[in-house]
């Protein structure tokens, strides 16, 4: 921990960076996000089971972006960042909304962070997206700390989740997800914390026309949450984000992680994995099946 | 507003399955149509008077046609709407025959939905906003993409019109397969003599700059503003300094080293060679697989001969740019590899013909070598193993062509008349021999075509079998034809000398490379498509590319020479005005919007789209966004369905239009 402090403050004194973005401690199990500017607030830092937000979602918005526009010139941003927010930071500069040379990654080790603020850190308590990663080391940064320790087990109840749905009609499936999002108050929480949600008008806020209906019952939010699944296949990384932000406890990521199993059959491939591979959407193989046309 | 409704019944074709005075009423009533109509030829004068009429009368601010698909009469409503001083973006069509009378035979049904179709139109024509043509300026300069016969009268033609071409080709010389042929059906006029002197001419001629041992890499840009790049490749000559004496060729010492392709393998050529005597640039190409100087660094012999140092084994490819206006295709033909060794998945071979392994069973091209006078031969008929003259000769017809077994469903056109030439010039060089042709059909439609195949029946006796040979096979060195006479309908076994099958055309190899480089359409052989088979032969589909020659189909000599001619007039054509009008159907981002992801980008087949710096007070980029060049953009909305956030909007098929068509339903 405190060599990530020192780390920091380095790197801020020495001005390579404008802002640190990071985890600060609020209490023993919960943690918060921190914009970290000033050299001397580099000791509030943390790295533990606990950092559960998805920070790279800040490079999408103007007020942190125009941080590296302060100095005189242009400064690049630092930012803690598990490696599953790795991928989420990949596919941010694969689709051009920060450059490589822009952001200096400070990464970790991970075994894994606990499902909610408050939990135990223990198999029953980890969160979905841990029990099947296999990304333990960052695919990319700028400096790593910590050692590699093992994930705890835990049983796969998402993929149990997936299965189940997948074997029901398509009459049964249709009326569990209407129940699940006739919960929905449109609060856009999910949209709000997902990295890859950066437009500067959502497609749901236009209108003229107004494409998606808005209202918060069933047509509204059927279209927003197909809208919401289909804009985002091919392109989320499955951080989790959206499920963890959901008031109304909506599984958001049963339908991302369907879609991202759909993608990783069809095109094998895995968004936010390769700064080499281009996006999915927008590259073109002769290979590709036919019948799919994404 | 005020609309105006026309319902056209197409003669019957509507008006069989749509009850088109129901839908012309209906309409009547829909808010703000102000007039409505049904009529039995809306595209004929008096129908267009009808609407030119009715625009004044009830002085109408946009009209919507019920008719035929917008393919065929968009144009012509819309000219109607202008003269009478009407937008011509101010005018829909809603589709009555291709997407509803035509699929549909329940009246009561196609007749509702002939009124949904035309309300959609109704709503979208309420939103349509009046649209200029945009201008773009033009190049004046063609590129020409091979350098046989056609090309050549291609580039002659617009260069001799006094526009500047780039003619490239493939190999060292220009020329093609007329500067192998021996002679000329039906006159038998000598190829070579009639094409030298077009071949001089291109190299002479002031507007035309020749790339020989060149191939285009990349075409970008669209009708009028092409950009093409063209690798030129080493030919390890400075071609400034060559003054073509050919003393590094005689003196070579790789004499024999590689098969001279020029003589279609029958001869042997040095590392330097030109291709063949009247090659067009006289000037040498080394050929860095056998040349001994990239094998071991040694010899030199051509570098020690030259007294104008022209030798350079440094050379390098180089990439040359070319804006041009309009490009013409005419990459030519190959002859079907007959041989099994050799086949590809998408064709069969023969096999059982034995071409490749007896030396004596050759291809057509070959033939034409052999009866050549600058041909390996000199020009007398030896066959290839031994050197003797063949006595009895075969030629089979249709070896490929005709046969979907082995791939190819198509007749290659030419070769029933080369194989009348062939036996006839066998004819007269041989007198005491006997040429026999299996063939499946006679096909001589053409100016003096029958004639001349008659000629070879009649008066130099060839004898024709109709039939097809099932196998040749070798013994006591003769060639064994084995076939069946299906007039007489007996078998029929001939003990020949010389084997020469006619076989199929076919695209060369890359035609489907290049044409994916161009962006034209090809078929499943490999032939480049016309935009229409019969009223737009030698256009593709693609503006301002156009074809000529065998690239498109199997043709003769006069036939490739008047679509070359055909298509550099389309070519002037197009150079007639200095500026061309675009259809203003273009793609425009809200740049406010934008969040610069670039998916459009990537999906842009037309590479219409660029990246733009948004910057803040102090000049600092603080954002990128999509810029759509208006000149490039084809208007096919790839881009708008790939936005996310909807930031980018097609004129003519805006967001609100789209929207209103669909909430009309």
């Amino acid at each position: 921990m405190e060599e990530l402090r020192k780390y920091a403050k380095e790197l801020l004194e020495k001005g390579e960076v404008a802002a640190v973005i990071g985890y600060q401690q609020v209490n023993e199990r919960r943690t918060k996000p921190i914009i970290v500017t000033d050299p001397a607030d580099a000791t509030k830092l943390v790295f533990n089971e606990y950092c559960l937000n998805n920070l790279s979602v800040y490079f999408t918005r103007a007020r942190i972006r125009s941080l590296m526009r302060t100095k005189d010139k242009p400064t690049k941003l630092a930012i803690t960042a598990k490696p599953c927010d790795v991928h989420s930071i990949i596919a941010l500069i694969q689709e051009n909304q920060i450059q490589r040379n822009d952001v200096h990654i400070i990464s970790f080790y991970c075994h894994g962070v606990v499902r909610d603020f408050g939990c135990e850190f223990s198999g029953d308590y980890l969160a979905s997206k841990c029990i099947t990663c296999e990304t333990h080391k960052p695919l990319y940064y700028d400096k790593i700390f910590g050692e590699d320790k093992v994930t705890p087990q835990a049983s796969d109840k998402s993929l149990a989740k997936i299965k189940e749905l997948e074997k029901m009609s398509s009459k049964e499936r249709f009326d569990y997800f209407k129940s699940e999002f006739d919960k929905c108050i449109k609060c856009y929480a999910c949209r709000a914390v997902c990295p890859l949600c950066y437009c500067q008008r959502c497609i749901t806020d236009k209108t003229i026309p107004r494409w998606i209906e808005s209202s918060s019952h069933g047509r509204g939010n059927f279209a927003w949450n197909i809208v919401r699944a289909f804009h985002l296949s091919g392109r989320c990384t499955g951080c989790g984000e959206c499920d963890r932000a959901c008031p109304m406890d909506i599984p958001l990521s049963l339908i991302n992680r369907r879609m991202a199993m759909e993608v990783k059959d069809l095109f094998s491939f895995v968004s936010g994995r390769s700064l080499e591979t281009p996006t999915l959407v927008g590259s073109f193989d002769k290979k590709d099946n036919d019948e799919i046309f994404m | 507003m005020k609309i105006g409704v026309f319902i056209c019944h197409c003669g019957e074709n509507i008006s069989r399955t749509v009850d088109c005075p129901r839908v012309a009423h209906f309409c009547e009533g829909l808010p703000g149509v102000e007039y409505s109509i049904d009529y039995k030829y809306m595209c004929s004068d008096p129908g267009q008077k009808m609407i030119k009429d009715a625009i004044h009368e009830h002085k109408l601010d946009a009209i919507v046609v019920g008719s035929c698909s917008p393919n065929m009469h968009e144009r012509t409503f819309r000219n109607a709407a202008v003269s009478a001083g009407i937008n011509p973006f101010l005018v829909e069509i809603a589709n009555l025959r291709e997407h509803c009378s035509w699929v549909h035979d329940d009246v009561e049904a196609a007749t509702e939905k002939a009124i949904e179709l035309v309300r959609m139109a109704i709503e979208k024509v309420k939103r349509d906003k009046p649209l200029t043509k945009i201008k773009v300026p033009v190049t004046k300069r063609v590129l020409v993409i091979g350098g046989g016969i056609a090309g050549i009268q291609a580039a002659l033609d617009v260069a001799n019109a006094g526009y500047e071409v780039v003619l490239v080709e493939r190999e060292p010389s220009i020329g093609g397969h007329m500067s192998q042929l021996s002679e000329t059906f039906p006159t038998l006029d000598c190829s070579q003599c009639i094409l030298t002197p077009r071949m001089v001419e291109v190299y002479q001629h002031p507007k035309i700059k020749l790339l020989t041992y060149s191939e285009v890499v990349k075409v970008e840009g669209f009708i009028g503003n092409f950009k093409a790049t063209i690798k030129k490749k080493a030919r390890h000559i400075n071609e400034d300094l060559c003054s073509g004496c050919g003393l590094c060729i005689t003196k070579c010492p790789t004499k024999k080293k590689a098969y001279n392709s020029f003589e279609e393998d029958l001869a042997f050529r040095p590392a330097i060679y030109v291709p063949f005597p009247q090659a067009v640039p006289n000037i040498p190409v080394i050929d860095e697989t056998v040349c001994m100087y990239y094998k071991n660094g040694k010899c030199g012999m051509c570098v020690k001969v030259c007294d104008r140092e022209a030798i350079d084994f440094e050379q390098k490819d180089t990439m040359l740019v070319a804006d041009i206006g309009a490009i013409i295709v005419a990459t030519g033909y190959k002859l079907y590899n007959i041989d099994k060794k050799t086949f590809d998945s998408k064709y069969k071979g023969y096999g059982e013909y034995g071409y490749g392994k007896y030396r004596d069973v050759i291809d057509g091209l070959q033939f034409e070598r052999i009866a050549s006078a600058s041909g390996p031969t000199a020009g007398e008929i030896k066959r290839p193993s031994d050197g003797k003259e063949p006595k009895k000769i075969v030629f089979i017809q249709c070896v490929g062509s005709r046969d979907p077994s082995k791939g190819i469903s198509y007749c290659s056109k030419i070769c029933c008349m080369y194989t009348a030439k062939h036996a006839m010039l066998y004819k007269h060089k041989v007198h005491d021999g006997e040429a026999y042709v299996f063939y499946m059909d006679i096909r001589a439609g053409g100016k003096m075509y029958d004639e001349f195949v008659r000629r070879a029946i009649e008066e130099d006796q060839v004898k024709y079998i109709r039939g097809r040979v099932s196998r040749i096979y070798e013994e006591n060195g003769k060639y064994i034809v084995k076939g069946e006479d299906t007039i007489a309908g007996v078998p029929v076994e001939i003990d020949a000398d010389l084997v020469v099958l006619a076989t199929a055309m076919i695209p060369h190899d890359n035609a489907p490379t290049l044409a994916q480089t161009i962006g034209i359409p090809y078929d499943r052989h490999g032939f480049f498509n016309e935009a229409h088979p019969k009223l737009r032969p030698v256009e593709s589909t693609t503006a301002g590319v156009f074809l000529a020659g065998a690239c498109q189909s199997p043709k003769d000599i006069p036939e490739s020479v008047s679509m070359a001619s055909a298509a550099a007039s389309k070519a002037m054509i197009l150079f007639a005005s200095d500026t061309l009008e675009r259809e203003p159907v273009v793609a425009k981002v809200n740049e406010d919007l934008c969040a610069g992801c670039f998916y459009c980008k990537k999906v842009c087949p037309f590479g219409a789209i660029e990246v733009k710096d948004i910057t803040d007070v102090n000049g600092i980029v603080y954002k990128e966004v999509a810029y759509i060049n208006q000149g490039v953009c084809q208007g096919c909305g790839t881009c708008t369905a790939t936005c996310l956030s909807k930031s980018i909007e097609l004129a003519g098929f805006n967001n609100e239009e789209i929207f209103a068509e669909i909430a009309a339903l």
